[in-house]
């Protein structure tokens, strides 16, 4: 959280890990786009499926991904005032919250393919599938990230003055958060 | 427990922010939950997704303290799709 910085031209963490999260993030607007606008011409199906989702899983999971990225809000404050251990184990908390998220997520995807659902059951599912399951991939990348800058911080490679690393990694790890709280509402809730 | 932050003000604005997405979270499964359909109730729902969403671009990303193009990114990355799945939604209701 930079809220008691000054302003700055740039985003914390390398400038190269905005370029990827713009990449990212582009990718995952498109693909919105195109649920939304295929649901154009397949209201009724949409409606259907969508509730065979669960979305008490997908708010627990969401509180998961919201609670972690806010455990790397608090890394990158412990940080800030040279508290390595703090840093260290809000990292880890976060890395934990990921994995909550993993279980819930697996979870429903057993239940959906042990129903003998798959990506050509129908256009909603193979959305649904598709969506979810490139996103499931980044909450796997974003926690090895994470996990990196946790043993980094042990070895003690960050400090007050130079923390580049965890405002790498943390940037990360807000963008998975910021795609699944368009996601959860969008494949879950809207109807 | 850092000295420099024994006598800090609590509670963070940080966790002022968590806790207003847990709430705004809370309120979207609970329409879900209900079966409520409708245009408007969508595009709220919308709403409420765009609102965490700044929330985390501005008090978690801290693009609040940044000036300049990257300020936008998140503001413009939620307000495109945004918009676009508003307008499928509403040719898709029919109004």
């Amino acid at each position: 959280m930079n809220s008691r910085q000054p302003d700055r031209r740039y985003p914390p963490g390398d400038l190269a890990i905005w370029i990827f999260i713009l990449a990212e993030l582009s990718v995952f607007a498109i693909f919105f786009a195109a649920y939304a606008f295929t649901r154009m011409n397949n209201v009724e199906l949409f409606n259907e499926f969508q509730q065979s989702l669960d979305p008490t899983s997908a708010m627990l999971n969401t509180i998961a991904l919201i609670t972690s990225s806010y455990f790397v809000v608090r890394a990158l404050a412990a940080i800030r005032e040279d508290n390595r251990e703090g840093c260290e184990s809000w990292l880890w908390a976060a890395c934990a919250m990921g994995g909550v998220f993993l279980a819930i997520k697996s979870a429903e995807y057993a239940h959906h393919f042990g129903m003998g659902i798959n990506l050509s059951t129908n256009t909603f599912y193979m959305f649904y599938i598709s969506l979810t399951f490139f996103h499931f991939m980044h909450v796997i990348l974003g926690m090895v990230i994470l996990a990196a800058v946790a043993v980094k911080t042990r070895q003690g490679a960050y400090s007050a003055d130079e923390h580049t690393g965890v405002e790498t990694g943390g940037s990360y790890w807000h963008m998975v958060d910021l795609v699944w709280l368009i996601l959860f509402p969008l494949v879950y809730v809207m109807r | 427990m850092n000295p420099r932050s024994e006598h800090r003000p609590m509670p963070r604005p940080c966790t002022l922010v968590y806790l207003v997405m847990l709430l705004l979270t809370l309120l979207t499964w609970l329409i879900g939950k209900t079966g409520i359909t409708g245009l408007p109730v969508a595009l709220g729902v919308l709403l409420l997704a765009l609102l965490k969403g700044q929330l985390v671009g501005d008090w978690f990303m801290g693009l609040r303290g940044v000036r300049g193009l990257w300020r936008w990114a998140v503001i413009l990355w939620l307000a495109i799709p945004g918009a676009l799945i508003s307008v499928a939604f509403y040719l898709s209701s029919g109004a």
